[in-house]
Protein backbone atom coordinates (compact mmCIF):
# COMPACT_ATOMS: atom_id res chain seq x y z
CA UNK A 1 0.00 0.00 0.00
CA UNK A 2 1.17 3.19 -0.99
CA UNK A 3 -0.20 5.20 2.20
CA UNK A 4 2.02 2.72 4.67
CA UNK A 5 1.63 4.98 7.97
CA UNK A 6 2.99 4.03 10.78
CA UNK A 7 1.79 2.58 13.67
CA UNK A 8 1.13 5.83 15.84
CA UNK A 9 2.56 5.62 19.38
CA UNK A 10 -1.05 5.53 20.96
CA UNK A 11 -0.94 2.80 23.76
CA UNK A 12 -2.67 1.62 27.05
CA UNK A 13 -0.59 3.96 29.34
CA UNK A 14 -1.84 6.76 27.95
CA UNK A 15 -5.53 5.60 29.13
CA UNK A 16 -3.65 5.57 32.85
CA UNK A 17 -1.87 8.61 32.35
CA UNK A 18 -5.93 10.12 32.10
CA UNK A 19 -6.90 8.13 35.44
CA UNK A 20 -4.10 9.58 36.96
CA UNK A 21 -4.99 13.17 36.19
CA UNK A 22 -8.30 12.43 36.81
CA UNK A 23 -7.76 11.16 39.83
CA UNK A 24 -5.28 14.08 41.29
CA UNK A 25 -8.49 16.01 42.64
CA UNK A 26 -8.99 13.06 45.69
CA UNK A 27 -5.64 11.70 45.89
CA UNK A 28 -5.54 12.79 49.49
CA UNK A 29 -8.59 10.82 50.11
CA UNK A 30 -7.28 7.92 48.40
CA UNK A 31 -4.40 7.64 50.73
CA UNK A 32 -6.83 8.64 53.33
CA UNK A 33 -9.01 5.91 52.92
CA UNK A 34 -6.22 3.53 51.78
CA UNK A 35 -4.76 4.16 55.26
CA UNK A 36 -7.70 4.56 57.59
CA UNK A 37 -9.46 1.35 56.31
CA UNK A 38 -6.76 -0.96 57.87
CA UNK A 39 -6.20 1.24 61.05
CA UNK A 40 -10.21 0.22 61.44
CA UNK A 41 -10.19 -3.29 60.63
CA UNK A 42 -6.88 -3.93 62.71
CA UNK A 43 -8.08 -2.10 65.91
CA UNK A 44 -11.60 -3.72 65.60
CA UNK A 45 -10.99 -7.11 63.79
CA UNK A 46 -7.14 -7.98 64.74
CA UNK A 47 -6.73 -6.45 68.12
CA UNK A 48 -10.38 -6.11 69.79
CA UNK A 49 -11.70 -9.47 68.56
CA UNK A 50 -8.53 -10.52 68.03
CA UNK A 51 -7.60 -10.55 71.98
CA UNK A 52 -10.87 -12.97 72.92
CA UNK A 53 -9.72 -15.36 70.16
CA UNK A 54 -6.18 -15.69 71.62
CA UNK A 55 -7.28 -15.68 74.93
CA UNK A 56 -9.02 -19.31 74.17
CA UNK A 57 -6.16 -20.25 72.53
CA UNK A 58 -4.06 -19.99 68.80
CA UNK A 59 -3.49 -23.97 68.36
CA UNK A 60 -6.09 -24.28 65.67
CA UNK A 61 -4.75 -20.98 63.93
CA UNK A 62 -1.02 -21.64 64.87
CA UNK A 63 -0.54 -17.76 64.95
CA UNK A 64 -1.77 -14.73 66.53
CA UNK A 65 -5.83 -13.82 65.07
CA UNK A 66 -4.11 -10.47 63.81
CA UNK A 67 -1.74 -12.35 61.69
CA UNK A 68 -4.67 -14.58 60.74
CA UNK A 69 -6.89 -12.01 59.61
CA UNK A 70 -4.57 -9.54 58.55
CA UNK A 71 -3.47 -11.01 54.87
CA UNK A 72 -7.06 -11.46 54.23
CA UNK A 73 -8.29 -8.13 54.74
CA UNK A 74 -5.17 -7.05 52.17
CA UNK A 75 -6.38 -8.96 49.60
CA UNK A 76 -10.76 -8.22 50.32
CA UNK A 77 -9.53 -4.85 50.60
CA UNK A 78 -7.45 -5.25 47.01
CA UNK A 79 -10.60 -6.68 45.63
CA UNK A 80 -13.06 -4.26 46.68
CA UNK A 81 -11.42 -1.00 45.61
CA UNK A 82 -10.32 -3.22 42.05
CA UNK A 83 -14.56 -3.79 41.81
CA UNK A 84 -15.22 0.03 42.45
CA UNK A 85 -12.92 1.22 39.31
CA UNK A 86 -13.90 -1.92 37.37
CA UNK A 87 -17.57 -0.66 37.78
CA UNK A 88 -18.54 3.18 38.65
CA UNK A 89 -15.97 4.46 36.61
CA UNK A 90 -16.22 2.66 33.43
CA UNK A 91 -19.94 2.94 33.79
CA UNK A 92 -19.33 6.65 33.77
CA UNK A 93 -16.99 6.32 30.77
CA UNK A 94 -19.62 4.94 29.07
CA UNK A 95 -22.84 6.52 29.75
CA UNK A 96 -22.31 9.50 32.60
CA UNK A 97 -19.44 11.01 30.93
CA UNK A 98 -18.88 9.43 27.65
CA UNK A 99 -14.94 9.79 27.83
CA UNK A 100 -14.06 6.34 26.33
CA UNK A 101 -15.99 7.63 23.49
CA UNK A 102 -13.42 10.62 23.37
CA UNK A 103 -10.84 7.87 23.32
CA UNK A 104 -12.20 6.04 20.80
CA UNK A 105 -12.17 8.93 18.38
CA UNK A 106 -7.93 8.93 18.57
CA UNK A 107 -5.84 5.89 17.45
CA UNK A 108 -6.23 4.25 20.51
CA UNK A 109 -8.14 1.11 19.77
CA UNK A 110 -11.23 -0.34 21.95
CA UNK A 111 -8.75 -2.94 23.08
CA UNK A 112 -5.80 -0.22 24.08
CA UNK A 113 -8.76 1.58 25.92
CA UNK A 114 -10.16 -1.93 28.28
CA UNK A 115 -6.15 -2.82 28.52
CA UNK A 116 -5.44 0.94 29.40
CA UNK A 117 -8.56 0.95 32.25
CA UNK A 118 -7.18 -3.01 33.54
CA UNK A 119 -3.82 -1.25 34.07
CA UNK A 120 -5.32 1.52 36.05
CA UNK A 121 -7.67 -0.81 38.36
CA UNK A 122 -4.10 -3.09 38.74
CA UNK A 123 -2.32 -0.51 39.62
CA UNK A 124 -4.89 1.08 42.16
CA UNK A 125 -5.11 -2.35 44.01
CA UNK A 126 -1.04 -2.35 43.87
CA UNK A 127 -1.14 0.78 45.96
CA UNK A 128 -3.98 0.05 48.03
CA UNK A 129 -2.33 -3.10 48.83
CA UNK A 130 1.22 -1.89 49.59
CA UNK A 131 -0.56 0.80 51.45
CA UNK A 132 -2.49 -1.90 54.04
CA UNK A 133 0.78 -3.87 54.38
CA UNK A 134 2.58 -0.88 55.45
CA UNK A 135 -0.18 -0.48 58.43
CA UNK A 136 -0.16 -4.11 58.90
CA UNK A 137 3.42 -4.21 59.66
CA UNK A 138 3.33 -0.37 62.09
CA UNK A 139 0.96 -2.93 64.28
CA UNK A 140 2.61 -6.06 64.27
CA UNK A 141 0.96 -7.95 61.44
CA UNK A 142 3.79 -9.35 59.45
CA UNK A 143 6.34 -11.45 60.33
CA UNK A 144 8.25 -12.07 57.65
CA UNK A 145 9.60 -11.16 54.75
CA UNK A 146 7.46 -13.15 52.52
CA UNK A 147 4.31 -11.19 53.46
CA UNK A 148 6.03 -8.72 50.57
CA UNK A 149 4.17 -11.37 48.21
CA UNK A 150 0.72 -10.54 49.77
CA UNK A 151 0.95 -7.41 47.76
CA UNK A 152 1.20 -8.68 44.52
CA UNK A 153 -1.42 -11.88 45.50
CA UNK A 154 -4.36 -9.32 45.99
CA UNK A 155 -3.22 -7.02 43.40
CA UNK A 156 -4.27 -10.62 40.79
CA UNK A 157 -7.33 -11.24 43.05
CA UNK A 158 -8.26 -7.76 42.75
CA UNK A 159 -7.93 -7.79 38.43
CA UNK A 160 -9.29 -11.31 38.22
CA UNK A 161 -12.47 -10.16 40.16
CA UNK A 162 -12.39 -6.65 38.39
CA UNK A 163 -12.21 -7.93 34.83
CA UNK A 164 -15.85 -9.57 34.25
CA UNK A 165 -17.07 -6.68 36.29
CA UNK A 166 -15.74 -4.45 33.71
CA UNK A 167 -17.49 -6.77 31.06
CA UNK A 168 -20.83 -6.15 32.71
CA UNK A 169 -20.35 -2.44 33.49
CA UNK A 170 -19.77 -2.31 29.73
CA UNK A 171 -22.86 -3.77 28.68
CA UNK A 172 -25.60 -2.29 31.20
CA UNK A 173 -27.33 0.71 29.62
CA UNK A 174 -28.35 1.48 32.85
CA UNK A 175 -27.21 1.47 36.53
CA UNK A 176 -30.54 0.31 37.20
CA UNK A 177 -29.08 -1.60 40.69
CA UNK A 178 -27.18 -3.95 39.07
CA UNK A 179 -24.28 -2.78 41.05
CA UNK A 180 -25.81 -2.60 44.13
CA UNK A 181 -26.29 -6.21 43.52
CA UNK A 182 -22.72 -7.16 42.66
CA UNK A 183 -21.54 -5.35 46.06
CA UNK A 184 -23.83 -7.10 48.16
CA UNK A 185 -25.08 -10.14 47.10
CA UNK A 186 -21.49 -11.19 45.35
CA UNK A 187 -18.76 -8.76 46.59
CA UNK A 188 -19.88 -9.42 50.27
CA UNK A 189 -20.71 -12.82 51.10
CA UNK A 190 -17.41 -13.51 49.25
CA UNK A 191 -16.00 -11.71 51.87
CA UNK A 192 -17.85 -14.01 54.67
CA UNK A 193 -17.36 -16.71 53.44
CA UNK A 194 -13.68 -16.63 51.79
CA UNK A 195 -12.02 -17.59 55.05
CA UNK A 196 -11.38 -14.07 55.98
CA UNK A 197 -12.24 -14.48 60.04
CA UNK A 198 -11.71 -18.11 60.31
CA UNK A 199 -10.37 -21.34 58.14
CA UNK A 200 -13.06 -22.55 55.81
CA UNK A 201 -12.21 -26.30 56.62
CA UNK A 202 -14.42 -25.12 59.91
CA UNK A 203 -17.11 -24.58 57.44
CA UNK A 204 -19.64 -27.69 56.33
CA UNK A 205 -18.81 -29.12 52.56
CA UNK A 206 -21.20 -26.60 50.97
CA UNK A 207 -19.64 -23.86 52.47
CA UNK A 208 -16.08 -25.26 51.23
CA UNK A 209 -17.23 -25.31 47.32
CA UNK A 210 -18.63 -22.28 48.11
CA UNK A 211 -14.93 -20.83 48.86
CA UNK A 212 -13.13 -22.48 46.25
CA UNK A 213 -14.97 -21.45 43.88
CA UNK A 214 -14.70 -17.84 45.04
CA UNK A 215 -11.74 -15.89 43.66
CA UNK A 216 -10.83 -14.23 47.29
CA UNK A 217 -10.92 -17.71 48.59
CA UNK A 218 -7.83 -18.44 46.32
CA UNK A 219 -5.86 -14.59 46.90
CA UNK A 220 -6.73 -15.15 50.81
CA UNK A 221 -4.99 -18.24 50.96
CA UNK A 222 -1.64 -17.24 48.66
CA UNK A 223 -1.80 -13.83 51.12
CA UNK A 224 -2.25 -15.66 54.13
CA UNK A 225 0.33 -18.31 53.22
CA UNK A 226 2.95 -15.57 52.34
CA UNK A 227 2.28 -14.05 55.53
CA UNK A 228 2.70 -16.74 57.84
CA UNK A 229 5.58 -18.60 55.95
CA UNK A 230 3.25 -21.59 54.86
CA UNK A 231 3.60 -21.42 50.78
CA UNK A 232 3.82 -24.28 49.25
CA UNK A 233 4.38 -24.97 45.42
CA UNK A 234 1.69 -26.80 44.05
CA UNK A 235 -0.83 -24.98 46.04
CA UNK A 236 0.60 -21.94 44.67
CA UNK A 237 0.23 -23.03 41.67
CA UNK A 238 -3.36 -24.09 41.55
CA UNK A 239 -4.16 -20.82 43.40
CA UNK A 240 -2.83 -18.26 40.70
CA UNK A 241 -4.02 -20.59 37.92
CA UNK A 242 -7.35 -20.27 38.78
CA UNK A 243 -7.22 -16.34 39.29
CA UNK A 244 -5.40 -16.52 36.50
CA UNK A 245 -8.42 -18.17 34.56
CA UNK A 246 -10.52 -15.53 36.16
CA UNK A 247 -8.36 -12.60 34.75
CA UNK A 248 -8.36 -13.97 31.06
CA UNK A 249 -11.61 -15.00 30.86
CA UNK A 250 -12.96 -11.49 32.14
CA UNK A 251 -10.05 -9.55 30.12
CA UNK A 252 -11.26 -11.11 26.66
CA UNK A 253 -15.14 -10.55 27.78
CA UNK A 254 -14.47 -7.20 28.65
CA UNK A 255 -12.31 -6.50 25.35
CA UNK A 256 -15.12 -8.33 23.79
CA UNK A 257 -17.88 -5.90 25.54
CA UNK A 258 -15.99 -2.36 25.01
CA UNK A 259 -15.41 -3.14 21.46
CA UNK A 260 -18.82 -3.92 20.78
CA UNK A 261 -19.67 -0.52 22.79
CA UNK A 262 -17.47 1.59 20.80
CA UNK A 263 -17.56 0.64 17.46
CA UNK A 264 -20.93 0.72 16.46
CA UNK B 1 -13.17 -5.10 -0.89
CA UNK B 2 -11.31 -4.18 -4.05
CA UNK B 3 -8.00 -4.69 -2.75
CA UNK B 4 -6.31 -4.25 -5.77
CA UNK B 5 -7.72 -1.12 -6.86
CA UNK B 6 -6.63 0.59 -3.71
CA UNK B 7 -3.21 -0.93 -3.35
CA UNK B 8 -2.65 0.30 -7.02
CA UNK B 9 -4.35 4.39 -6.30
CA UNK B 10 -3.14 6.88 -3.72
CA UNK B 11 -6.00 9.44 -4.10
CA UNK B 12 -4.63 11.79 -1.36
CA UNK B 13 -1.28 12.22 -3.08
CA UNK B 14 -2.61 14.07 -6.36
CA UNK B 15 -3.43 17.35 -5.93
CA UNK B 16 -6.96 18.58 -6.19
CA UNK B 17 -7.82 15.35 -5.58
CA UNK B 18 -10.07 13.50 -3.36
CA UNK B 19 -9.74 12.96 0.99
CA UNK B 20 -12.22 11.03 1.04
CA UNK B 21 -13.90 8.88 -1.07
CA UNK B 22 -17.61 6.45 -0.88
CA UNK B 23 -18.80 3.92 -3.13
CA UNK B 24 -22.12 2.56 -2.69
CA UNK B 25 -21.17 2.84 1.20
CA UNK B 26 -23.98 1.08 3.20
CA UNK B 27 -24.13 0.62 6.94
CA UNK B 28 -26.77 -1.60 8.42
CA UNK B 29 -27.85 -2.37 11.67
CA UNK B 30 -29.45 -5.86 12.03
CA UNK B 31 -32.49 -5.28 9.36
CA UNK B 32 -32.18 -1.11 9.42
CA UNK B 33 -30.21 -0.09 6.67
CA UNK B 34 -29.20 4.00 8.52
CA UNK B 35 -27.28 4.27 5.32
CA UNK B 36 -27.87 3.12 1.81
CA UNK B 37 -25.49 2.73 -0.59
CA UNK B 38 -24.33 6.40 -0.93
CA UNK B 39 -21.57 7.83 -3.21
CA UNK B 40 -19.72 11.34 -2.37
CA UNK B 41 -16.00 12.57 -2.33
CA UNK B 42 -14.65 15.41 -0.33
CA UNK B 43 -11.85 17.09 -1.38
CA UNK B 44 -8.80 18.84 0.33
CA UNK B 45 -9.31 21.66 1.53
CA UNK B 46 -12.96 21.99 0.78
CA UNK B 47 -15.69 22.58 3.33
CA UNK B 48 -18.17 19.59 2.82
CA UNK B 49 -21.75 18.83 4.65
CA UNK B 50 -24.37 16.10 4.97
CA UNK B 51 -27.57 18.27 5.57
CA UNK B 52 -30.62 16.03 6.94
CA UNK B 53 -33.78 15.54 8.82
CA UNK B 54 -33.16 13.19 11.84
CA UNK B 55 -32.63 9.92 10.69
CA UNK B 56 -31.74 10.79 7.52
CA UNK B 57 -28.06 8.29 8.32
CA UNK B 58 -25.96 11.47 8.88
CA UNK B 59 -24.36 10.44 12.08
CA UNK B 60 -23.74 7.28 10.65
CA UNK B 61 -21.57 8.30 7.78
CA UNK B 62 -19.88 10.72 9.96
CA UNK B 63 -19.36 7.82 12.17
CA UNK B 64 -17.88 5.70 9.25
CA UNK B 65 -15.59 8.20 8.22
CA UNK B 66 -14.45 8.77 11.49
CA UNK B 67 -13.10 4.90 11.82
CA UNK B 68 -15.48 3.95 14.96
CA UNK B 69 -18.56 2.21 12.98
CA UNK B 70 -17.40 -0.42 10.96
CA UNK B 71 -18.85 -0.01 7.11
CA UNK B 72 -21.26 -2.80 6.33
CA UNK B 73 -20.93 -3.17 2.41
CA UNK B 74 -19.00 -0.53 -0.49
CA UNK B 75 -16.21 0.97 -0.50
CA UNK B 76 -15.17 4.36 1.67
CA UNK B 77 -11.28 5.26 1.47
CA UNK B 78 -10.23 8.31 3.79
CA UNK B 79 -6.82 9.55 3.44
CA UNK B 80 -5.74 6.83 0.85
CA UNK B 81 -6.33 3.97 3.13
CA UNK B 82 -9.13 1.61 4.41
CA UNK B 83 -10.35 2.16 7.89
CA UNK B 84 -11.52 -1.52 8.36
CA UNK B 85 -7.70 -2.18 8.65
CA UNK B 86 -5.80 1.11 9.17
CA UNK B 87 -8.17 2.57 11.68
CA UNK B 88 -5.55 4.20 14.02
CA UNK B 89 -3.15 5.52 11.29
CA UNK B 90 -6.49 7.43 10.01
CA UNK B 91 -7.64 8.62 13.24
CA UNK B 92 -4.22 10.07 13.95
CA UNK B 93 -5.04 12.70 11.13
CA UNK B 94 -8.55 13.04 11.87
CA UNK B 95 -10.05 15.95 14.31
CA UNK B 96 -13.47 14.73 15.40
CA UNK B 97 -16.40 17.04 17.50
CA UNK B 98 -18.93 14.40 18.37
CA UNK B 99 -22.66 15.73 18.47
CA UNK B 100 -22.74 15.24 22.54
CA UNK B 101 -19.64 16.55 23.86
CA UNK B 102 -17.03 13.99 25.43
CA UNK B 103 -15.02 16.23 27.43
CA UNK B 104 -13.45 15.00 30.75
CA UNK B 105 -15.11 16.35 33.52
CA UNK B 106 -13.03 15.29 36.10
CA UNK B 107 -10.15 17.52 34.40
CA UNK B 108 -9.14 20.86 33.72
CA UNK B 109 -9.32 22.77 30.93
CA UNK B 110 -6.38 22.81 30.15
CA UNK B 111 -5.42 19.23 31.02
CA UNK B 112 -8.84 17.70 28.73
CA UNK B 113 -6.07 19.37 26.15
CA UNK B 114 -2.97 17.82 27.08
CA UNK B 115 -4.66 14.45 27.96
CA UNK B 116 -6.47 14.20 24.88
CA UNK B 117 -3.21 14.75 22.75
CA UNK B 118 -1.27 11.93 24.84
CA UNK B 119 -3.95 9.73 23.42
CA UNK B 120 -2.08 10.65 19.60
CA UNK B 121 1.31 9.64 21.41
CA UNK B 122 2.36 13.49 21.57
CA UNK B 123 5.67 14.45 23.80
CA UNK B 124 5.06 15.92 26.57
CA UNK B 125 7.20 19.35 25.55
CA UNK B 126 5.59 19.40 21.88
CA UNK B 127 2.14 19.56 23.68
CA UNK B 128 2.72 22.25 25.94
CA UNK B 129 3.15 24.67 23.06
CA UNK B 130 0.57 23.23 21.04
CA UNK B 131 -2.33 23.44 24.60
CA UNK B 132 -1.05 27.18 24.73
CA UNK B 133 -1.67 27.89 21.08
CA UNK B 134 -5.33 25.94 21.01
CA UNK B 135 -6.27 27.97 24.22
CA UNK B 136 -5.90 31.33 22.35
CA UNK B 137 -7.30 29.95 19.39
CA UNK B 138 -10.47 28.69 21.18
CA UNK B 139 -10.96 31.75 23.26
CA UNK B 140 -10.27 29.85 26.37
CA UNK B 141 -6.80 31.23 27.51
CA UNK B 142 -8.15 32.80 31.03
CA UNK B 143 -9.91 29.57 31.55
CA UNK B 144 -6.71 27.23 31.50
CA UNK B 145 -7.15 26.10 35.06
CA UNK B 146 -10.78 26.23 35.10
CA UNK B 147 -13.17 23.44 35.99
CA UNK B 148 -15.06 22.38 32.86
CA UNK B 149 -18.12 21.76 34.61
CA UNK B 150 -19.34 25.38 35.09
CA UNK B 151 -18.07 26.42 31.61
CA UNK B 152 -21.36 27.40 29.44
CA UNK B 153 -22.56 25.55 26.67
CA UNK B 154 -20.30 27.94 23.65
CA UNK B 155 -17.24 27.39 25.85
CA UNK B 156 -17.71 23.76 26.17
CA UNK B 157 -18.16 23.70 22.34
CA UNK B 158 -14.94 25.71 21.49
CA UNK B 159 -13.27 23.47 24.19
CA UNK B 160 -14.02 20.14 22.19
CA UNK B 161 -13.25 22.06 18.72
CA UNK B 162 -10.12 23.05 20.51
CA UNK B 163 -9.24 19.31 21.78
CA UNK B 164 -10.42 18.20 17.75
CA UNK B 165 -7.40 20.28 16.97
CA UNK B 166 -4.86 18.90 19.01
CA UNK B 167 -2.98 16.75 16.58
CA UNK B 168 -2.90 19.45 13.60
CA UNK B 169 -5.64 17.16 12.02
CA UNK B 170 -5.97 17.06 7.83
CA UNK B 171 -9.49 16.37 8.16
CA UNK B 172 -12.03 18.00 10.88
CA UNK B 173 -15.11 15.66 11.09
CA UNK B 174 -18.05 17.96 13.03
CA UNK B 175 -21.21 16.19 13.95
CA UNK B 176 -23.61 19.65 14.30
CA UNK B 177 -21.27 21.58 15.81
CA UNK B 178 -23.44 24.79 16.85
CA UNK B 179 -27.04 22.21 18.36
CA UNK B 180 -27.96 24.47 20.96
CA UNK B 181 -25.79 26.93 21.09
CA UNK B 182 -26.94 30.96 21.54
CA UNK B 183 -26.69 32.92 18.01
CA UNK B 184 -23.68 34.52 19.35
CA UNK B 185 -22.06 31.59 20.79
CA UNK B 186 -22.57 30.10 16.87
CA UNK B 187 -20.96 32.92 15.01
CA UNK B 188 -18.08 32.85 17.21
CA UNK B 189 -17.83 28.97 16.29
CA UNK B 190 -18.23 30.26 12.74
CA UNK B 191 -15.81 32.13 12.49
CA UNK B 192 -13.06 29.96 13.98
CA UNK B 193 -14.03 27.10 11.83
CA UNK B 194 -13.98 29.48 8.94
CA UNK B 195 -10.18 30.33 9.94
CA UNK B 196 -9.52 26.65 10.19
CA UNK B 197 -10.77 26.29 6.27
CA UNK B 198 -8.60 29.41 5.41
CA UNK B 199 -5.35 27.61 6.94
CA UNK B 200 -5.89 24.85 4.39
CA UNK B 201 -7.84 22.30 7.21
CA UNK B 202 -11.11 20.06 5.12
CA UNK B 203 -14.06 20.36 6.87
CA UNK B 204 -17.00 17.92 7.27
CA UNK B 205 -19.67 18.98 8.72
CA UNK B 206 -23.38 17.72 9.78
CA UNK B 207 -25.84 20.45 10.30
CA UNK B 208 -29.64 20.86 9.89
CA UNK B 209 -29.15 24.23 10.40
CA UNK B 210 -29.62 25.57 6.80
CA UNK B 211 -27.83 28.80 7.36
CA UNK B 212 -24.97 27.31 8.76
CA UNK B 213 -24.87 25.14 5.64
CA UNK B 214 -24.83 28.29 3.97
CA UNK B 215 -22.52 29.97 6.11
CA UNK B 216 -19.87 27.40 6.07
CA UNK B 217 -20.58 24.97 3.03
CA UNK B 218 -18.35 24.96 -0.32
CA UNK B 219 -20.65 21.67 -1.31
CA UNK B 220 -23.06 19.91 0.56
CA UNK B 221 -25.01 17.09 -0.38
CA UNK B 222 -28.62 16.37 1.14
CA UNK B 223 -29.64 13.07 3.01
CA UNK B 224 -32.95 11.50 3.67
CA UNK B 225 -33.75 7.82 4.51
CA UNK B 226 -30.46 7.10 4.20
CA UNK B 227 -30.29 8.14 0.80
CA UNK B 228 -28.15 11.41 -1.04
CA UNK B 229 -31.07 13.30 -2.93
CA UNK B 230 -29.41 16.09 -3.94
CA UNK B 231 -25.71 17.63 -4.34
CA UNK B 232 -23.95 20.82 -5.00
CA UNK B 233 -22.98 24.02 -3.65
CA UNK B 234 -25.73 25.82 -1.46
CA UNK B 235 -26.43 28.25 -4.21
CA UNK B 236 -26.77 25.72 -7.35
CA UNK B 237 -29.21 23.56 -5.13
CA UNK B 238 -31.62 26.79 -4.49
CA UNK B 239 -31.09 26.89 -8.75
CA UNK B 240 -31.71 23.61 -9.23
CA UNK B 241 -34.64 22.72 -6.88
CA UNK B 242 -36.36 25.93 -6.24
CA UNK B 243 -37.06 29.40 -7.72
CA UNK B 244 -35.52 32.56 -6.76
CA UNK B 245 -38.22 34.20 -5.14
CA UNK B 246 -40.80 33.45 -2.25
CA UNK B 247 -43.96 35.43 -1.68
CA UNK B 248 -45.57 34.18 1.74
CA UNK B 249 -49.23 35.22 1.48
CA UNK B 250 -51.56 35.21 4.75
CA UNK B 251 -55.33 34.89 3.98
CA UNK B 252 -56.47 33.51 7.50
CA UNK B 253 -56.69 29.92 8.01
CA UNK B 254 -60.17 29.76 6.66
CA UNK B 255 -60.09 31.14 3.35
CA UNK B 256 -55.82 29.72 2.78
CA UNK B 257 -57.35 26.94 0.98
CA UNK B 258 -59.17 28.57 -1.53
CA UNK B 259 -57.05 31.21 -2.62
CA UNK B 260 -54.44 28.37 -3.13
CA UNK B 261 -56.64 27.37 -5.55
CA UNK B 262 -57.19 30.65 -7.36
CA UNK B 263 -53.55 31.71 -7.15
CA UNK B 264 -52.51 28.33 -9.45
CA UNK B 265 -53.50 30.62 -12.49
CA UNK B 266 -50.67 33.10 -11.17
CA UNK B 267 -47.98 30.52 -11.62
CA UNK B 268 -46.86 30.36 -15.26
CA UNK B 269 -42.96 29.97 -15.10
CA UNK B 270 -40.77 26.68 -14.49
CA UNK B 271 -40.33 25.48 -11.31
CA UNK B 272 -42.88 27.98 -10.18
CA UNK B 273 -45.52 26.40 -7.83
CA UNK B 274 -47.90 27.19 -4.99
CA UNK B 275 -47.56 25.16 -1.83
CA UNK B 276 -50.47 25.58 0.99
CA UNK B 277 -49.70 25.32 4.46
CA UNK B 278 -52.29 25.32 7.53
CA UNK B 279 -51.07 29.56 8.30
CA UNK B 280 -50.02 30.88 4.95
CA UNK B 281 -49.90 29.90 1.16
CA UNK B 282 -46.33 29.87 -0.42
CA UNK B 283 -45.59 31.08 -4.29
CA UNK B 284 -42.35 29.34 -5.91
CA UNK B 285 -41.71 32.01 -8.11
CA UNK B 286 -39.03 33.94 -10.28
CA UNK B 287 -40.54 37.21 -9.61
CA UNK B 288 -42.39 37.87 -6.07
CA UNK B 289 -43.09 41.45 -6.25
CA UNK B 290 -44.69 40.20 -10.04
CA UNK B 291 -46.54 37.60 -8.53
CA UNK B 292 -48.18 39.86 -6.07
CA UNK B 293 -49.19 42.18 -8.19
CA UNK B 294 -50.77 39.68 -10.34
CA UNK B 295 -52.72 37.91 -7.28
CA UNK B 296 -54.25 41.21 -6.88
CA UNK B 297 -55.48 41.59 -10.26
CA UNK B 298 -57.30 38.03 -9.96
CA UNK B 299 -59.28 40.01 -7.09
CA UNK B 300 -56.91 38.69 -3.63
CA UNK B 301 -56.17 40.71 -1.25
CA UNK B 302 -53.93 38.88 1.75
CA UNK B 303 -53.99 39.95 4.92
CA UNK B 304 -50.35 40.26 5.03
CA UNK B 305 -47.54 39.69 2.59
CA UNK B 306 -43.74 39.22 2.36
CA UNK B 307 -41.46 38.42 -0.47
CA UNK B 308 -37.99 37.14 0.39
CA UNK B 309 -35.22 35.36 -1.55
CA UNK B 310 -35.50 31.30 -1.70
CA UNK B 311 -32.96 29.72 0.77
CA UNK B 312 -31.77 26.16 1.44
CA UNK B 313 -34.56 25.74 3.72
CA UNK B 314 -37.06 25.84 0.65
CA UNK B 315 -34.35 23.42 -0.80
CA UNK B 316 -34.28 21.05 2.14
CA UNK B 317 -38.46 21.35 2.75
CA UNK B 318 -38.95 20.76 -0.88
CA UNK B 319 -36.88 17.40 -1.29
CA UNK B 320 -37.22 15.98 2.08
CA UNK B 321 -40.82 16.96 3.28
CA UNK B 322 -42.71 18.71 5.97
CA UNK B 323 -44.09 15.90 7.62
CA UNK B 324 -42.54 15.53 11.34
CA UNK B 325 -39.58 12.91 11.14
CA UNK B 326 -39.09 11.70 15.14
Amino acid sequence: MTAAAPRPRSSSWHVVEYNLAAARSFWTSMLVVGVATPMLYVLALGVGLGRVVDRHGTGQLGVPYLVFVAPAFLTAAALQIAAGDGSFPVMAGFKWQRFFFGMAATPLTSVQICVGHMLWVTLRAFVNSALYLAVLAAFGGARTWTVLLAVPAATLTGIAFAAPVMAVAASVNSESGIFNVLFRFVVTPMFLFSGTFYPISTLPEWGRWLAYVSPLWHGTELARDSAIGGLSGPAVLGHVAYLLLWLVVGAVLAMWRFRVRLTK
Amino acid sequence: MPRAETDMIDPASAPDAALITARALTKRFGTFTAVDGIDFEVRRGEAFGFLGPNGAGKSSTMRMIGCVAPVTSGRLSILGMDPATQGPQIRARLGVVPQQDTLDTELRVRENLYIYGRYFGMRRAELTAKVDELLEFAQLSDRAKSKVEPLSGGMKRRLTIARSLINDPEILLLDEPTTGLDPQARHVLWDRLYRLKQSGVTLVLTTHYMDEAEQLCDRLVVMDGGRIVAEGSPFSLIADHSTREVAELRFGPTHNGEAARRLASVITGERERVEELPDRVLLYVHDGEDALRRSHEIGLSPISSLVRRSTLEDVFLRLTGRSLID
